[in-house]
Protein backbone atom coordinates (compact mmCIF):
# COMPACT_ATOMS: atom_id res chain seq x y z
CA UNK A 1 0.00 0.00 0.00
CA UNK A 2 1.05 3.72 -0.27
CA UNK A 3 1.30 6.30 2.05
CA UNK A 4 -0.41 8.42 -0.18
CA UNK A 5 -3.60 6.10 0.95
CA UNK A 6 -2.38 6.23 4.37
CA UNK A 7 -1.41 10.51 4.51
CA UNK A 8 -5.11 10.60 3.17
CA UNK A 9 -7.07 8.98 5.74
CA UNK A 10 -5.24 10.42 8.17
CA UNK A 11 -5.39 13.62 6.93
CA UNK A 12 -9.15 13.27 7.17
CA UNK A 13 -9.14 12.56 10.38
CA UNK A 14 -6.90 15.86 11.16
CA UNK A 15 -9.38 18.22 9.29
CA UNK A 16 -12.34 16.92 12.01
CA UNK A 17 -9.93 17.22 14.70
CA UNK A 18 -8.68 21.56 13.54
CA UNK A 19 -12.56 21.55 12.67
CA UNK A 20 -11.98 22.27 8.58
CA UNK A 21 -15.57 21.02 7.94
CA UNK A 22 -15.47 22.81 4.77
CA UNK A 23 -12.03 21.17 3.21
CA UNK A 24 -13.36 18.02 4.84
CA UNK A 25 -16.99 18.16 2.77
CA UNK A 26 -14.89 18.89 0.06
CA UNK A 27 -13.35 15.22 0.25
CA UNK A 28 -16.62 13.48 -0.65
CA UNK A 29 -17.51 13.06 -4.15
CA UNK A 30 -21.35 14.50 -4.93
CA UNK A 31 -23.33 11.72 -4.23
CA UNK A 32 -20.80 10.13 -1.36
CA UNK A 33 -22.46 8.55 1.54
CA UNK A 34 -21.36 8.70 5.22
CA UNK A 35 -23.03 5.69 7.20
CA UNK A 36 -22.85 4.70 10.86
CA UNK A 37 -25.05 1.56 11.08
CA UNK A 38 -27.08 0.54 14.11
CA UNK A 39 -25.41 -2.74 13.93
CA UNK A 40 -22.25 -4.82 12.67
CA UNK A 41 -24.58 -7.18 10.88
CA UNK A 42 -26.78 -4.68 9.19
CA UNK A 43 -26.28 -5.03 5.42
CA UNK A 44 -27.28 -1.57 4.34
CA UNK A 45 -29.02 1.56 5.07
CA UNK A 46 -32.01 0.72 3.99
CA UNK A 47 -32.50 -2.26 5.93
CA UNK A 48 -32.89 -0.56 9.03
CA UNK A 49 -32.24 3.03 10.67
CA UNK A 50 -28.65 4.43 11.03
CA UNK A 51 -26.77 6.48 13.62
CA UNK A 52 -25.72 8.53 10.43
CA UNK A 53 -26.65 8.20 6.89
CA UNK A 54 -25.89 11.11 5.35
CA UNK A 55 -25.65 12.52 1.36
CA UNK A 56 -23.61 15.44 0.76
CA UNK A 57 -26.20 17.84 1.95
CA UNK A 58 -26.73 16.34 5.21
CA UNK A 59 -22.82 16.55 5.95
CA UNK A 60 -22.56 20.06 4.80
CA UNK A 61 -25.79 21.16 7.11
CA UNK A 62 -24.35 18.86 9.89
CA UNK A 63 -20.81 20.90 9.96
CA UNK A 64 -22.47 24.21 9.15
CA UNK A 65 -24.33 24.14 12.24
CA UNK A 66 -21.18 23.25 14.27
CA UNK A 67 -20.31 26.59 13.78
CA UNK A 68 -23.21 27.71 14.85
CA UNK A 69 -23.70 28.88 18.46
CA UNK A 70 -27.36 27.90 18.69
CA UNK A 71 -26.38 24.39 18.09
CA UNK A 72 -26.96 24.17 22.22
CA UNK A 73 -25.59 20.77 22.08
CA UNK A 74 -22.47 21.83 20.27
CA UNK A 75 -21.56 25.08 22.39
CA UNK A 76 -18.68 25.29 22.66
CA UNK A 77 -18.14 23.20 19.84
CA UNK A 78 -16.64 19.66 20.95
CA UNK A 79 -13.04 18.57 20.96
CA UNK A 80 -11.80 15.95 18.88
CA UNK A 81 -8.67 13.99 18.43
CA UNK A 82 -8.55 10.92 16.12
CA UNK A 83 -6.30 8.17 16.35
CA UNK A 84 -5.80 6.45 13.09
CA UNK A 85 -4.17 3.08 13.38
CA UNK A 86 -3.50 -0.23 10.99
CA UNK A 87 -4.99 1.26 7.58
CA UNK A 88 -4.87 -1.44 5.00
CA UNK A 89 -5.88 -0.57 1.53
CA UNK A 90 -7.42 -2.98 -1.72
CA UNK A 91 -7.94 -2.56 -5.69
CA UNK A 92 -11.11 -3.68 -6.20
CA UNK A 93 -13.97 -2.98 -8.85
CA UNK A 94 -15.84 0.01 -6.25
CA UNK A 95 -12.73 1.51 -5.86
CA UNK A 96 -9.60 1.78 -3.67
CA UNK A 97 -11.60 -0.06 -0.13
CA UNK A 98 -9.37 0.92 3.01
CA UNK A 99 -10.20 -0.09 6.36
CA UNK A 100 -8.68 1.61 9.86
CA UNK A 101 -8.90 1.20 12.99
CA UNK A 102 -9.51 4.56 14.50
CA UNK A 103 -10.74 6.20 18.52
CA UNK A 104 -11.79 9.56 18.79
CA UNK A 105 -11.97 11.18 22.13
CA UNK A 106 -14.36 13.49 22.21
CA UNK A 107 -13.81 16.79 24.86
CA UNK A 108 -17.56 18.33 25.37
CA UNK A 109 -18.09 20.95 28.28
CA UNK A 110 -21.24 20.08 29.77
CA UNK A 111 -20.85 21.08 33.39
CA UNK A 112 -22.30 17.84 34.55
CA UNK A 113 -18.80 16.14 34.91
CA UNK A 114 -20.02 12.30 33.47
CA UNK A 115 -19.82 12.10 29.80
CA UNK A 116 -17.91 15.51 29.38
CA UNK A 117 -15.04 13.12 27.82
CA UNK A 118 -16.18 10.03 25.68
CA UNK A 119 -14.26 7.49 23.37
CA UNK A 120 -15.98 6.24 20.04
CA UNK A 121 -13.84 3.61 18.51
CA UNK A 122 -14.11 0.61 15.67
CA UNK A 123 -13.23 0.36 12.25
CA UNK A 124 -13.72 2.52 9.63
CA UNK A 125 -13.80 1.88 5.98
CA UNK A 126 -13.52 4.42 2.85
CA UNK A 127 -14.18 3.74 -0.25
CA UNK A 128 -11.83 5.96 -2.40
CA UNK A 129 -12.26 6.90 -5.63
CA UNK A 130 -9.08 8.79 -7.81
CA UNK A 131 -10.79 11.77 -9.64
CA UNK A 132 -8.57 13.47 -12.17
CA UNK A 133 -5.36 11.99 -9.92
CA UNK A 134 -6.96 13.43 -6.52
CA UNK A 135 -8.06 10.99 -3.78
CA UNK A 136 -12.07 11.53 -3.08
CA UNK A 137 -14.37 9.57 -0.77
CA UNK A 138 -17.01 7.54 -2.34
CA UNK A 139 -18.02 6.01 0.95
CA UNK A 140 -17.13 5.93 4.04
CA UNK A 141 -18.57 3.66 6.45
CA UNK A 142 -18.16 3.48 10.57
CA UNK A 143 -18.64 0.18 12.47
CA UNK A 144 -18.45 1.60 16.24
CA UNK A 145 -17.46 -1.37 18.47
CA UNK A 146 -21.19 -0.06 20.38
CA UNK A 147 -23.26 0.57 17.55
CA UNK A 148 -26.04 -1.86 18.48
CA UNK A 149 -25.82 0.36 22.46
CA UNK A 150 -27.29 3.59 23.06
CA UNK A 151 -25.77 7.12 22.40
CA UNK A 152 -26.14 10.66 23.85
CA UNK A 153 -26.01 13.30 21.63
CA UNK A 154 -23.46 13.06 18.68
CA UNK A 155 -22.15 16.13 17.44
CA UNK A 156 -18.63 15.89 15.79
CA UNK A 157 -18.54 13.77 13.14
CA UNK A 158 -16.92 10.57 13.86
CA UNK B 1 -36.36 20.85 48.83
CA UNK B 2 -39.63 19.43 49.63
CA UNK B 3 -39.38 15.45 48.98
CA UNK B 4 -41.31 12.22 48.97
CA UNK B 5 -38.11 11.51 51.66
CA UNK B 6 -37.69 14.65 53.49
CA UNK B 7 -40.74 16.35 53.82
CA UNK B 8 -43.66 13.54 53.33
CA UNK B 9 -46.01 15.21 54.75
CA UNK B 10 -45.73 18.40 53.38
CA UNK B 11 -46.77 17.32 49.95
CA UNK B 12 -47.88 13.99 48.79
CA UNK B 13 -47.08 13.02 45.18
CA UNK B 14 -50.58 13.98 43.85
CA UNK B 15 -49.75 17.51 45.50
CA UNK B 16 -47.04 17.86 43.59
CA UNK B 17 -49.41 18.48 40.68
CA UNK B 18 -51.88 21.52 40.16
CA UNK B 19 -54.12 22.42 37.75
CA UNK B 20 -51.49 24.45 35.94
CA UNK B 21 -47.99 23.84 37.86
CA UNK B 22 -46.20 21.18 38.71
CA UNK B 23 -43.42 20.59 41.02
CA UNK B 24 -40.03 20.55 40.20
CA UNK B 25 -39.23 17.57 42.25
CA UNK B 26 -41.67 15.36 39.95
CA UNK B 27 -38.37 15.24 37.79
CA UNK B 28 -35.54 16.02 40.18
CA UNK B 29 -36.60 13.16 43.26
CA UNK B 30 -34.68 9.48 43.19
CA UNK B 31 -37.70 8.93 45.71
CA UNK B 32 -40.72 9.52 43.49
CA UNK B 33 -39.08 8.29 40.29
CA UNK B 34 -39.44 4.63 42.52
CA UNK B 35 -42.70 5.32 43.03
CA UNK B 36 -43.35 5.97 39.53
CA UNK B 37 -42.16 2.59 38.74
CA UNK B 38 -44.74 0.92 41.07
CA UNK B 39 -47.78 3.35 40.92
CA UNK B 40 -47.49 4.06 37.38
CA UNK B 41 -45.57 1.46 34.93
CA UNK B 42 -46.85 -1.40 37.81
CA UNK B 43 -50.45 -0.32 36.56
CA UNK B 44 -50.33 1.09 32.66
CA UNK B 45 -50.39 -1.13 29.38
CA UNK B 46 -47.26 -1.16 27.99
CA UNK B 47 -46.47 -1.51 24.62
CA UNK B 48 -43.97 -4.58 24.56
CA UNK B 49 -43.59 -5.98 20.83
CA UNK B 50 -45.65 -6.67 17.97
CA UNK B 51 -46.24 -10.16 16.73
CA UNK B 52 -43.78 -9.95 13.49
CA UNK B 53 -41.02 -10.03 15.84
CA UNK B 54 -41.80 -14.08 16.51
CA UNK B 55 -41.68 -16.31 13.62
CA UNK B 56 -40.59 -19.41 15.05
CA UNK B 57 -41.75 -21.21 18.73
CA UNK B 58 -38.97 -20.55 21.18
CA UNK B 59 -38.00 -16.87 19.56
CA UNK B 60 -37.78 -14.39 22.32
CA UNK B 61 -37.05 -10.85 22.37
CA UNK B 62 -36.77 -8.78 25.83
CA UNK B 63 -38.08 -5.29 26.81
CA UNK B 64 -38.50 -2.77 30.06
CA UNK B 65 -41.33 -2.79 31.88
CA UNK B 66 -39.97 0.92 33.47
CA UNK B 67 -37.19 -0.19 35.68
CA UNK B 68 -37.37 -4.75 35.00
CA UNK B 69 -37.19 -6.27 31.95
CA UNK B 70 -39.18 -9.55 30.99
CA UNK B 71 -39.02 -12.36 28.10
CA UNK B 72 -41.64 -12.59 25.25
CA UNK B 73 -41.28 -15.87 23.86
CA UNK B 74 -43.41 -17.48 20.88
CA UNK B 75 -44.60 -20.82 22.35
CA UNK B 76 -45.35 -24.24 20.31
CA UNK B 77 -49.11 -23.72 21.11
CA UNK B 78 -48.80 -20.14 18.79
CA UNK B 79 -49.20 -18.14 22.04
CA UNK B 80 -46.80 -15.50 22.88
CA UNK B 81 -45.91 -15.48 26.64
CA UNK B 82 -44.11 -12.69 28.63
CA UNK B 83 -42.32 -13.53 32.24
CA UNK B 84 -39.69 -11.44 34.10
CA UNK B 85 -36.13 -11.98 33.19
CA UNK B 86 -35.38 -13.48 36.29
CA UNK B 87 -34.29 -16.75 37.33
CA UNK B 88 -36.36 -18.01 40.50
CA UNK B 89 -33.30 -19.54 42.35
CA UNK B 90 -30.53 -17.10 42.80
CA UNK B 91 -32.61 -13.80 40.73
CA UNK B 92 -29.93 -13.80 37.56
CA UNK B 93 -31.30 -12.45 34.58
CA UNK B 94 -31.49 -15.43 32.24
CA UNK B 95 -31.68 -13.68 29.01
CA UNK B 96 -28.21 -11.11 27.80
CA UNK B 97 -29.37 -10.60 24.71
CA UNK B 98 -32.05 -8.36 23.45
CA UNK B 99 -33.66 -10.70 21.47
CA UNK B 100 -32.94 -15.11 20.24
CA UNK B 101 -34.48 -18.26 19.73
CA UNK B 102 -34.67 -20.44 23.07
CA UNK B 103 -36.62 -23.45 21.51
CA UNK B 104 -36.09 -25.45 24.35
CA UNK B 105 -37.05 -23.10 27.17
CA UNK B 106 -34.69 -20.56 28.60
CA UNK B 107 -31.93 -21.63 30.88
CA UNK B 108 -30.09 -19.84 33.86
CA UNK B 109 -26.48 -19.85 33.13
CA UNK B 110 -25.72 -19.87 37.08
CA UNK B 111 -27.30 -23.43 38.22
CA UNK B 112 -28.67 -24.78 35.20
CA UNK B 113 -32.07 -24.05 36.43
CA UNK B 114 -34.56 -24.43 32.95
CA UNK B 115 -37.97 -22.34 32.67
CA UNK B 116 -40.71 -22.93 29.64
CA UNK B 117 -42.08 -20.04 27.65
CA UNK B 118 -44.64 -19.47 30.17
CA UNK B 119 -42.44 -19.47 33.12
CA UNK B 120 -42.85 -23.09 34.47
CA UNK B 121 -39.86 -24.99 35.50
CA UNK B 122 -38.71 -27.27 33.06
CA UNK B 123 -36.16 -29.17 34.61
CA UNK B 124 -33.73 -28.30 37.91
CA UNK B 125 -30.38 -29.67 37.62
CA UNK B 126 -29.07 -31.89 40.56
CA UNK B 127 -33.01 -31.79 42.41
CA UNK B 128 -32.22 -34.70 44.34
CA UNK B 129 -30.20 -32.28 46.95
CA UNK B 130 -33.16 -30.49 47.61
CA UNK B 131 -34.75 -33.75 48.63
CA UNK B 132 -39.10 -32.78 49.14
CA UNK B 133 -38.21 -29.51 50.16
CA UNK B 134 -38.89 -28.10 47.18
CA UNK B 135 -41.75 -27.67 44.88
CA UNK B 136 -41.14 -27.55 41.17
CA UNK B 137 -45.00 -25.58 40.90
CA UNK B 138 -43.95 -23.12 42.89
CA UNK B 139 -41.03 -22.23 41.27
CA UNK B 140 -42.09 -20.92 38.17
CA UNK B 141 -41.27 -17.40 37.43
CA UNK B 142 -44.32 -15.29 37.43
CA UNK B 143 -46.15 -14.82 33.67
CA UNK B 144 -46.91 -11.32 32.78
CA UNK B 145 -50.62 -10.65 31.44
CA UNK B 146 -50.53 -9.46 28.01
CA UNK B 147 -53.28 -8.64 25.55
CA UNK B 148 -52.81 -7.78 22.28
CA UNK B 149 -54.78 -4.95 19.78
CA UNK B 150 -53.97 -5.37 15.76
CA UNK B 151 -50.80 -7.34 16.39
CA UNK B 152 -49.55 -5.01 19.30
CA UNK B 153 -48.54 -6.97 22.14
CA UNK B 154 -49.10 -4.79 25.80
CA UNK B 155 -48.03 -5.92 29.28
CA UNK B 156 -49.48 -4.94 32.30
CA UNK B 157 -47.73 -5.95 35.56
CA UNK B 158 -51.16 -5.04 37.78
CA UNK B 159 -52.70 -8.61 36.23
CA UNK B 160 -55.73 -9.06 36.88
CA UNK B 161 -56.34 -5.85 38.57
CA UNK B 162 -55.88 -3.93 35.37
CA UNK B 163 -58.89 -2.91 33.08
CA UNK B 164 -58.91 -4.26 29.46
CA UNK B 165 -56.21 -2.77 27.37
CA UNK B 166 -58.88 -1.50 24.77
CA UNK B 167 -60.29 1.12 27.71
CA UNK B 168 -56.59 2.02 28.28
CA UNK B 169 -56.26 2.99 24.58
CA UNK B 170 -59.93 4.33 24.36
CA UNK B 171 -59.79 7.03 21.23
CA UNK B 172 -56.08 6.76 20.94
CA UNK B 173 -57.00 3.02 19.70
CA UNK B 174 -57.75 5.44 16.10
CA UNK B 175 -54.08 6.16 16.05
CA UNK B 176 -52.89 2.86 15.34
CA UNK B 177 -55.82 1.78 13.27
CA UNK B 178 -54.50 3.90 11.33
CA UNK B 179 -50.96 2.68 11.34
CA UNK B 180 -52.25 -1.18 10.61
CA UNK B 181 -54.59 0.80 7.81
CA UNK B 182 -52.02 2.00 6.05
CA UNK B 183 -50.83 -1.66 5.32
CA UNK B 184 -52.13 -2.78 1.26
CA UNK B 185 -52.15 -6.25 3.25
CA UNK B 186 -53.24 -5.93 6.82
CA UNK B 187 -50.06 -6.37 7.63
CA UNK B 188 -47.04 -4.86 9.25
CA UNK B 189 -43.40 -6.37 9.86
CA UNK B 190 -41.32 -5.33 12.34
CA UNK B 191 -37.82 -4.15 10.89
CA UNK B 192 -35.19 -5.96 12.51
CA UNK B 193 -32.57 -3.07 13.63
CA UNK B 194 -33.30 -0.72 16.55
CA UNK B 195 -32.10 3.04 16.83
CA UNK B 196 -31.37 3.76 20.65
CA UNK B 197 -30.34 6.78 22.15
CA UNK B 198 -30.17 8.10 25.85
CA UNK B 199 -29.92 11.35 27.86
CA UNK B 200 -29.41 12.33 31.40
CA UNK B 201 -32.77 13.64 32.73
CA UNK B 202 -35.76 12.37 33.27
CA UNK B 203 -38.53 10.40 31.16
CA UNK B 204 -41.13 12.86 31.35
CA UNK B 205 -39.00 15.49 29.57
CA UNK B 206 -39.35 13.36 26.00
CA UNK B 207 -43.26 13.04 26.48
CA UNK B 208 -43.85 16.98 27.36
CA UNK B 209 -41.17 17.85 24.48
CA UNK B 210 -42.27 15.72 21.84
CA UNK B 211 -45.67 17.30 20.72
CA UNK B 212 -44.98 20.75 22.62
CA UNK B 213 -44.93 22.73 18.90
CA UNK B 214 -43.50 26.12 20.35
CA UNK B 215 -40.31 24.83 21.20
CA UNK B 216 -39.17 24.19 17.78
CA UNK B 217 -38.89 27.54 16.63
CA UNK B 218 -36.32 27.97 19.19
CA UNK B 219 -34.31 24.94 19.91
CA UNK B 220 -33.92 23.61 16.87
CA UNK B 221 -33.14 27.19 15.34
CA UNK B 222 -29.62 26.60 14.56
CA UNK B 223 -30.54 23.30 12.33
CA UNK B 224 -33.34 25.59 10.63
CA UNK B 225 -30.19 28.37 9.83
CA UNK B 226 -28.03 25.89 8.53
CA UNK B 227 -30.80 24.11 6.44
CA UNK B 228 -31.83 27.32 4.61
CA UNK B 229 -28.08 28.15 4.26
CA UNK B 230 -27.19 25.01 2.55
CA UNK B 231 -30.54 25.49 0.38
CA UNK B 232 -29.41 28.36 -1.02
CA UNK B 233 -26.01 27.02 -1.72
CA UNK B 234 -27.80 23.95 -3.39
CA UNK B 235 -29.58 26.20 -5.88
CA UNK B 236 -33.08 26.27 -4.07
CA UNK B 237 -35.61 23.75 -2.18
CA UNK B 238 -36.02 21.66 -5.41
CA UNK B 239 -32.48 20.81 -5.00
CA UNK B 240 -32.72 19.56 -1.58
CA UNK B 241 -33.18 15.84 -0.09
CA UNK B 242 -35.90 15.11 2.17
CA UNK B 243 -33.70 15.28 5.56
CA UNK B 244 -33.22 18.64 5.03
CA UNK B 245 -37.23 19.44 4.35
CA UNK B 246 -37.91 17.87 7.80
CA UNK B 247 -35.42 20.50 9.47
CA UNK B 248 -37.11 23.32 7.75
CA UNK B 249 -40.34 22.28 9.28
CA UNK B 250 -38.97 23.08 12.77
CA UNK B 251 -38.85 26.59 11.56
CA UNK B 252 -42.48 27.31 10.47
CA UNK B 253 -44.23 30.21 12.10
CA UNK B 254 -46.24 29.56 15.21
CA UNK B 255 -49.42 30.24 13.75
CA UNK B 256 -49.11 27.28 11.60
CA UNK B 257 -48.77 24.99 14.79
CA UNK B 258 -51.78 27.37 16.12
CA UNK B 259 -54.07 26.43 13.28
CA UNK B 260 -53.17 22.37 14.23
CA UNK B 261 -55.46 20.30 16.59
CA UNK B 262 -54.07 19.03 19.52
CA UNK B 263 -56.02 16.03 20.74
CA UNK B 264 -56.48 14.67 24.41
CA UNK B 265 -58.08 11.52 25.98
CA UNK B 266 -58.03 9.94 29.65
CA UNK B 267 -54.81 8.39 30.65
CA UNK B 268 -52.64 11.04 29.81
CA UNK B 269 -52.37 10.16 25.95
CA UNK B 270 -52.37 12.54 23.15
CA UNK B 271 -51.77 13.12 19.51
CA UNK B 272 -51.37 16.34 17.02
CA UNK B 273 -52.52 16.58 14.05
CA UNK B 274 -50.46 17.37 10.60
CA UNK B 275 -47.24 15.45 9.65
CA UNK B 276 -44.52 17.72 8.88
CA UNK B 277 -42.59 15.75 6.28
CA UNK B 278 -41.93 14.81 2.18
CA UNK B 279 -44.49 13.14 0.53
CA UNK B 280 -43.68 9.99 -1.42
CA UNK B 281 -42.75 10.55 -5.10
CA UNK B 282 -45.24 10.23 -7.88
CA UNK B 283 -45.04 6.77 -9.10
CA UNK B 284 -44.69 5.81 -5.17
CA UNK B 285 -47.67 7.65 -4.37
CA UNK B 286 -49.79 6.14 -7.18
CA UNK B 287 -49.02 2.83 -6.68
CA UNK B 288 -49.78 2.66 -2.72
CA UNK B 289 -52.78 4.57 -3.33
CA UNK B 290 -54.26 2.13 -5.82
CA UNK B 291 -52.97 -0.76 -3.51
CA UNK B 292 -54.54 0.68 -0.33
CA UNK B 293 -57.38 0.54 -3.01
CA UNK B 294 -57.73 -2.57 -4.29
CA UNK B 295 -57.17 -3.89 -0.24
CA UNK B 296 -59.98 -1.55 1.54
CA UNK B 297 -61.88 -0.61 -1.54
CA UNK B 298 -62.22 3.04 -2.69
CA UNK B 299 -64.22 5.24 0.09
CA UNK B 300 -62.11 3.19 3.04
CA UNK B 301 -58.44 3.93 1.54
CA UNK B 302 -59.31 7.68 0.53
CA UNK B 303 -60.48 7.88 4.38
CA UNK B 304 -57.31 6.34 5.52
CA UNK B 305 -55.09 8.41 3.03
CA UNK B 306 -56.88 11.65 4.80
CA UNK B 307 -55.71 10.45 8.13
CA UNK B 308 -52.77 13.40 8.96
CA UNK B 309 -51.69 13.10 11.88
CA UNK B 310 -47.87 13.68 13.80
CA UNK B 311 -47.29 12.12 16.53
CA UNK B 312 -49.39 9.68 19.30
CA UNK B 313 -47.91 9.93 22.67
CA UNK B 314 -49.50 6.55 24.66
CA UNK B 315 -48.62 7.47 28.21
CA UNK B 316 -46.58 6.75 30.21
CA UNK B 317 -44.42 4.68 27.68
CA UNK B 318 -44.80 4.98 23.74
CA UNK B 319 -44.64 7.39 21.15
CA UNK B 320 -46.54 6.10 17.80
CA UNK B 321 -46.27 7.74 14.12
CA UNK B 322 -48.49 6.15 12.33
CA UNK B 323 -47.45 8.04 8.65
CA UNK B 324 -43.94 7.05 9.39
CA UNK B 325 -44.35 3.19 10.63
CA UNK B 326 -42.63 4.19 13.46
CA UNK B 327 -43.20 3.48 17.48
CA UNK B 328 -40.22 5.01 19.93
CA UNK B 329 -40.54 2.79 23.60
CA UNK B 330 -39.06 4.93 26.64
CA UNK B 331 -37.26 2.89 29.24
CA UNK B 332 -36.97 4.71 32.68
CA UNK B 333 -33.82 3.80 34.13
CA UNK B 334 -32.89 6.20 36.52
CA UNK B 335 -35.08 9.53 37.88
CA UNK B 336 -31.81 11.22 35.53
CA UNK B 337 -31.11 8.56 32.81
CA UNK B 338 -33.64 7.36 30.19
CA UNK B 339 -33.41 5.57 26.97
CA UNK B 340 -35.05 5.79 24.29
CA UNK B 341 -35.37 2.36 21.78
CA UNK B 342 -36.84 3.23 18.19
CA UNK B 343 -38.52 0.44 15.94
CA UNK B 344 -39.66 0.71 12.04
CA UNK B 345 -42.44 -0.95 10.51
CA UNK B 346 -42.79 -2.52 7.00
CA UNK B 347 -46.10 -2.13 5.46
CA UNK B 348 -45.92 -5.65 3.80
CA UNK B 349 -46.84 -5.06 0.02
CA UNK B 350 -46.38 -1.30 -0.29
CA UNK B 351 -43.86 0.08 -2.62
CA UNK B 352 -40.05 0.11 -1.10
CA UNK B 353 -40.26 3.86 -0.66
CA UNK B 354 -42.41 3.95 1.68
CA UNK B 355 -40.44 1.95 3.99
CA UNK B 356 -37.03 3.83 3.22
CA UNK B 357 -39.14 6.83 3.99
CA UNK B 358 -39.77 5.64 7.29
CA UNK B 359 -36.03 4.58 7.88
CA UNK B 360 -35.32 8.19 6.89
CA UNK B 361 -37.69 9.53 9.64
CA UNK B 362 -36.80 7.27 12.33
CA UNK B 363 -33.30 8.33 11.78
CA UNK B 364 -34.13 11.86 11.98
CA UNK B 365 -36.10 11.14 15.25
CA UNK B 366 -34.55 9.03 17.10
CA UNK B 367 -30.48 9.00 16.69
CA UNK B 368 -28.17 10.70 18.90
CA UNK B 369 -26.56 12.09 15.92
CA UNK B 370 -29.72 13.62 14.78
CA UNK B 371 -28.74 17.44 14.81
CA UNK B 372 -32.95 17.89 15.90
CA UNK B 373 -32.83 15.12 18.65
CA UNK B 374 -29.07 16.32 19.74
CA UNK B 375 -30.61 19.40 20.71
CA UNK B 376 -33.60 18.09 22.69
CA UNK B 377 -31.06 15.69 24.76
CA UNK B 378 -28.86 19.06 25.65
CA UNK B 379 -32.65 21.40 26.84
CA UNK B 380 -33.66 18.13 28.77
CA UNK B 381 -30.24 17.47 30.27
CA UNK B 382 -30.49 21.47 31.27
CA UNK B 383 -33.85 21.32 32.34
CA UNK B 384 -32.75 18.59 35.29
CA UNK B 385 -30.04 20.41 36.42
CA UNK B 386 -31.79 23.84 36.48
CA UNK B 387 -34.86 21.93 38.45
CA UNK B 388 -32.46 20.87 40.99
CA UNK B 389 -31.72 24.40 41.95
CA UNK B 390 -34.31 25.59 44.52
CA UNK B 391 -34.72 28.66 43.67
CA UNK B 392 -38.14 28.44 42.48
CA UNK B 393 -40.49 25.37 43.42
CA UNK B 394 -43.24 25.05 40.89
CA UNK B 395 -43.34 24.88 36.37
CA UNK B 396 -46.09 26.57 34.82
CA UNK B 397 -47.95 24.67 32.36
CA UNK B 398 -50.67 26.82 31.72
CA UNK B 399 -50.38 27.87 28.09
CA UNK B 400 -53.60 27.55 25.96
CA UNK B 401 -55.26 26.82 28.47
CA UNK B 402 -58.00 29.43 27.73
CA UNK B 403 -57.96 28.04 24.30
CA UNK B 404 -60.13 24.60 23.91
CA UNK B 405 -61.76 23.63 21.03
CA UNK B 406 -63.84 21.16 21.91
CA UNK B 407 -64.72 18.97 24.88
CA UNK B 408 -65.77 15.27 23.22
CA UNK B 409 -67.03 11.92 24.64
CA UNK B 410 -63.47 10.50 25.26
CA UNK B 411 -61.31 13.48 24.06
CA UNK B 412 -60.58 17.13 24.22
CA UNK B 413 -59.68 19.27 21.37
CA UNK B 414 -57.27 22.49 21.49
CA UNK B 415 -54.08 24.18 19.32
CA UNK B 416 -51.16 22.56 18.67
CA UNK B 417 -49.73 25.33 20.84
CA UNK B 418 -51.54 23.93 23.88
CA UNK B 419 -49.88 22.96 26.93
CA UNK B 420 -52.83 20.75 27.51
CA UNK B 421 -51.14 17.67 26.98
CA UNK B 422 -49.00 18.16 29.58
CA UNK B 423 -51.54 19.40 31.90
CA UNK B 424 -53.61 15.98 31.03
CA UNK B 425 -50.60 14.15 31.18
CA UNK B 426 -49.89 15.20 34.91
CA UNK B 427 -53.39 14.85 35.67
CA UNK B 428 -52.95 10.70 34.71
CA UNK B 429 -49.98 10.82 36.89
CA UNK B 430 -51.30 12.30 39.73
CA UNK B 431 -54.29 10.01 39.57
CA UNK B 432 -51.82 6.96 39.43
CA UNK B 433 -49.76 8.12 42.16
CA UNK B 434 -52.70 8.77 44.37
CA UNK B 435 -53.48 5.52 44.62
CA UNK B 436 -51.77 3.67 47.28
Amino acid sequence: MSDEIRLFVEREARLLDQMRYEEWVGLFLPDARYWVPVSPDQPSPAAGPSHFHDDIQVLMVRTHRLANPRAFAAEPSPRTVHIVSGVCAEEGDEGIAVTSSQIMLEYRNRGNYEDDQRLFGGQVTHTLHRVDGTLRIAHKRIDLINAQGAFNAMLAPL
Amino acid sequence: MATQLRERDVLTPAKLVRQDQVHRSVYTDPALFDLEMKRIFGRAWLYLAHKSEFKEPGDYVVRHMGSQAVILTLDKDGSVQAIFNRCTHRGATLCAFDKGSAPNGHQCPYHGWMFNSDGTVRFIPYDKGYGDRLDKGEFGITRVRLEEYRGFLFGNLAGDEAGPLVDFLGHMKTSIDDLVDRSPTGELECGPYVLRHYYRANWKMTFENLNDTVHPGFAHAASVVSAKAITKEVGGPHNIVPTIGMMMANGKPVQFFQDLDMVTAPGGHSYIGGHMGADYTPDTSDAYTQSLMDFHGEDKARDVLSIDRHLMLLYPSSFWHARYQTIRIIRPVRHNLTEMIGFVFRLKGAPEETYANAIEYCTGANSAASPVISDDLEIYERCLLGNSFDEREWIPMSRGMDEDREHASGYDRMPATSEGFIRNQFKAWAAYMAAA
